[in-house]
């Protein structure tokens, strides 16, 4: 299949990574030369240096016979006029990346339709939402749903004082029979371990559970968290990302605090959010963030342009005694390392990006694709076909690769917490979890 | 600033004038009354005068924004000068300083008058009190706009100079067509009410007269005893809608009448209306509690609280019952009430209830910014944000408002009256109510004061009907220094001048012997 991306930003860069490891032919089309040059270096994908809304440019990618079409440049006229150009020149599917909350307006004249483009994007508004749905949580470090919501993934730090310290899977399973989750990955000092009944939880690892989404609440007390509500929460930027978020919050009732440090952004922000407290500052003035009471804010998040700011800040937040705090991370290698120097979370707006055109993708069987932040793993919901070697076989009884499993089972609507007896049948859908490495394996396997 | 162009305005206005003026005179030749001489003397020399100012002169291009300022204060009092004359050639008023107080006091709708008998004038006089009112609701500038647009005058700066409110609003894109649409507003609702008087059984003479001075928030009235010389709830409750119509932004009427009605959106809209029913609620509670309204039951209570709410809150001035009468404390949130007026692009004076409710949410956002220093706190009115710059002319208003009332009232005090009388005279003079307290209250009148008080309070009333900044410019040197090469060179002369006394001065300061 062959794929055009243009923009060879960090959105651009992944996914042209992604798709030419999945054995796609992928073109890139980027303005700067330089860059340009450096991706065909690094990746196995025809670069181009040139405008991506230049017909010429197009028509040198070979967009006229392209299966997908991507435009995700950082900035939504280009990447409006390429996918307009692109679906003229006859390019199948066409994809946009596009920031600005006017075009998916309801009733919008730009509307998705109109534009004739497939899939629109938005990062900014993606990540907010993320970090809308992780502030809800005490403990999260990652919450993913699946199955229309029925299910949902949390990721966590296990606390020293969480009372399933030391003990192993097959323990748990037994005491705490009433609870329906299957822990799915454990990482620790940066080894991502696909748990079986063996292994054990130990302070300070970052466990990945799976539960039904009603049951979700109960898995953070397990790892020695205590409820909370959300009530106040202070954001540092004000960027569109921050937006997004003070809306998200001012709807359900949340007080929102937003520094900004110029002037000008600041008096707009006061304008749009009336809700929100703007106040204009430095994110990682200490002597602010205390004045304004950052010592009892449920939830800080760093949302500024700048990820070395918003490490900064946030460490600074965490410091004073803010509750959970999460941070925005541009350059996605850094998260890893968020949460180990004691950052609740972070989110990427191009990550989002990223999974969001790859579950796009993965149309036919596979349903949604999700790469885990902070671990090597993926997940993975895959519906079961009417010829899956697995079909009707106990768990217990398939030869599992190493690095994989099944963490639930969907049927009929109905959640099924996996165990050894139970098999798949035709029409369900299964969510696996394995290693980027096994990951193809297992899927051929239930697909 | 060119005073050719000045005259040539102010002429036009007087043209204007005098065919209100001829008006008149036919009414009073109708009516077969004494006065028919005077006021076609009236009418000639206003003609005759105008005529001369505006052939003699001539525009050689638009108005510059300081023309603005100065034509509009020079037309009022112009026009204040040309009503008089009626006054005195009609003998109704003996001294020129009264009949000018009279004239003012007419086109600024203040509705203060120096007649303690009303009922014998003749016809003319009475109507003529009421057109300059009417006449004076809307602006005689905006009128002459809108009316006399061959003559060619137009522009912003005399629309912003004479239209009550921080910042007027357009209806049409041009200021013509603006002007235009607000005077048959206006003159629409002046036509029912006049109508529903007459179905309240008043005379021809009487509903036009008192819908005139009704619509334009005057409150001068052809009986002694104003409304209250009616024994009819029907006129009373006319009376108070159409008050409380003339208080409210004439473009929410445009809007309703084009069947766009905004009055709920309008946050002004909602802080007036909560106002008046809060006061009334108040002053309903006040009098059922004093004895002469206990044998009266509600009704009559709500009906004279009401309307003497809505008639104080929106200056106009009529009286239903001598609120003298009522405690002190009604009289006080009567006075009160004087202070806020009606809305912004109404016909109402007093310091409007937009500014109010922009400082108020002022107030609360400093309140606010004392507990996060570093906070951006818009101002809002309503979904929209308060510019820092209008902000900051409200505020100023509020300060020369306050301060113009405290100096008049002062000054009141000096000229020998006593501190209530002194008080309510200047509060209702700023405002542009009429009626105030102690000796000029709901049964009195303004007719026994000396000359010298009734210029202060006709100054204080131009002040408040022209919203203060187009009045007190007069008064900044700037208005009247020229910027031109020559003075600018006659500036750098005298600089030089200066420093060069400056040098000499710095040398025989140094001690004798040590100079380098």
């Amino acid at each position: 299949m062959k794929i055009v991306v243009v923009g060879a930003g960090a959105v651009g860069f992944h996914l042209a990574e992604r798709l030419s490891e999945e054995g796609q032919d992928v073109v890139v089309v980027e303005h700067d030369p330089q860059r340009a040059e450096k991706i065909g270096d690094q990746l196995d994908v025809l670069a181009i240096a040139g405008n991506g809304a230049s017909v010429p440019v197009l028509e040198e990618a070979g967009t006229k016979d392209a299966a997908l079409f991507l435009a995700v440049t950082n900035r939504d006229e280009v990447n409006i006029i390429a996918c307009l150009a692109a679906s003229m020149m006859g390019a199948a599917n066409t994809v946009a990346r596009l920031s600005d909350p006017e075009f998916y307006a309801e009733g919008s004249v730009l509307s998705r339709e109109r534009l004739g483009i497939e899939l629109m994007i938005n990062p900014e508004r993606e990540a907010a939402w993320e970090t809308y749905q992780l502030l809800g949580s005490e403990a999260a470090t990652e919450l993913v749903r699946f199955a229309e919501g029925r299910v949902q993934l949390i990721g966590l730090r296990v606390l020293p004082e969480a009372p399933v310290v030391g003990q192993n899977l097959a323990e748990l399973d037994r005491e705490l029979s009433d609870l329906h989750f299957t822990t799915v990955a454990i990482s620790r000092d940066g080894e991502t371990e696909i748990p079986t009944g063996a292994s054990r939880f130990e302070a300070g690892d970052h466990a990945f559970l799976i539960s039904p989404s009603s049951e979700v609440h109960k898995i953070p007390p397990l790892a020695g968290y205590e409820p909370y509500r959300l009530r106040r929460v202070m954001v540092a930027g004000g960027s569109r990302e921050s937006v997004y978020l003070a809306e998200y919050l001012a709807r359900n009732g949340v007080a929102c605090t937003i520094i900004d440090k110029d002037r000008a952004r600041c008096r707009e922000l006061s304008e749009q959010l009336p809700d929100a407290l703007v106040l204009h500052g430095d994110a990682t003035d200490l002597e602010l963030l205390e004045m304004e009471g950052v010592s009892d804010v449920d939830g800080f998040v760093a949302f500024t342009d700048r990820d070395s700011t918003n490490m900064l800040s946030s460490l600074l937040a965490k410091a004073c005694g803010a509750r959970k705090v999460i941070s925005l991370l541009h350059n996605f290698q850094y998260i890893p390392l968020v949460t180990r120097v004691g950052i609740d979370a972070a989110v990427s707006p191009r990550l989002s990006a990223v999974n969001t055109i790859l579950r796009y993708l993965h149309h036919g069987n596979v349903a949604r694709v999700v790469t885990l932040k902070g671990i090597d793993a993926e997940a993975v919901e895959v519906r079961i076909g009417p010829t899956a070697s697995v079909l009707g076989k106990p768990l217990r009884k398939i030869d599992f690769p190493e690095g994989g499993l099944v963490g639930s089972i969907i049927r009929d609507g109905e959640v099924i917490n996996p165990r050894g007896d139970d098999a798949v049948q035709e029409d369900d859908r299964v969510i696996l979890f394995a290693l980027p490495h096994i990951m193809p394996k297992l899927e051929r396997m239930f697909a | 600033m060119r005073f050719r162009h000045l005259i040539h305005v102010v002429g036009i206005i007087l043209i204007a004038l005098a065919a209100g003026l001829l008006l008149t005179t036919a009414v009073a030749w109708l009516y077969g009354g004494p006065d028919v001489w005077a006021f076609a003397g009236s009418t000639v020399g206003t003609a005759v005068v105008g005529l001369v100012a505006f052939k003699t002169t001539g525009l050689e291009r638009d108005l510059t924004v300081r023309e603005g300022y100065a034509v509009v204060s020079m037309a009022w009092v112009a026009v204040g000068v040309a009503g008089a004359v009626p006054y005195l050639l009609a003998g109704v008023i003996s001294s020129p300083v009264a009949a000018f107080f009279e004239s003012v006091s007419g086109f600024t709708t203040t509705g203060a008058t120096v007649f303690s008998e009303i009922e014998t004038l003749p016809r003319g006089v009475l109507l003529w009190r009421a057109l300059t009112q009417w006449f004076g609701g809307m602006g005689i500038i905006v009128l002459g706009i809108a009316i006399l647009p061959f003559l060619g005058v137009g522009g912003m700066q005399l629309f912003r100079a004479e239209v009550p409110g921080p910042k007027p609003e357009r209806l049409a894109p041009r200021i013509r067509q603006t002007a235009t649409l607000l005077w048959y507003v206006y003159g629409g609702l002046t036509a029912v009410q006049a109508i529903l008087y007459l179905v309240g059984g008043l005379s021809l003479f009487e509903a036009v007269t008192h819908a005139f001075t009704t619509l334009s928030t005057g409150g001068f009235s052809p009986r002694n005893a104003s409304i209250a010389a009616y024994d009819s709830p029907f006129v009373h409750y006319v009376t108070i809608l159409f008050m409380y119509l003339a208080g409210v932004n004439f473009t929410l009427h445009f809007q309703a009448l084009n069947r766009r009605p905004g009055y709920w959106k309008d946050s002004e809209w909602k802080f007036f209306t909560f106002v008046v029913l809060m006061a009334t609620l108040i002053m309903v509670a006040l009098n059922l509690a004093r004895s002469d309204y206990a044998g009266l039951g509600f009704e009559p209570a709500l009906r004279d609280s009401l309307f003497q709410v809505v008639s104080i809150s929106t200056t106009t001035g009529f009286v239903s019952a001598d609120y003298e009468k009522w405690t002190v404390g009604a009289q006080f949130l009567l006075l009160m009430l004087m202070f806020m007026g009606g809305m912004a692009g109404s016909t109402a004076g007093g310091m409007k209830a937009m500014r109010i409710y922009v400082l108020f949410r002022q107030g609360l956002a400093e309140l606010k910014r004392s507990l996060h220093p570093q906070a951006v706190l818009p101002t809002w009115l309503g979904k929209k944000v308060v510019r820092d710059a209008t902000l900051l002319r409200i505020m100023a208003f509020a300060l020369f408002f306050i301060g113009l009332f405290v100096g008049g009232a002062f000054v009141m005090t000096l000229l020998g009256h006593d501190l209530v009388t002194a008080v309510g005279a200047s509060a209702a003079s700023i405002g542009n109510i009429g009626p105030g307290l102690g000796d000029v209250g709901a049964v009195d009148n303004f007719g026994w004061m000396g000359p010298v008080s009734h210029l202060v309070l006709i100054f204080l009333m131009l002040a408040g009907r022209l919203e203060i900044f187009t009045v007190l410019v007069l008064f900044h040197p700037d208005l009247w220094r020229r910027y031109g090469r020559k003075s600018r060179a006659r500036g750098d002369a005298a600089r030089q001048v200066r420093q060069a006394e400056f040098k000499d001065k710095r040398i025989r300061l140094t001690p004798p012997g040590r100079e380098t």
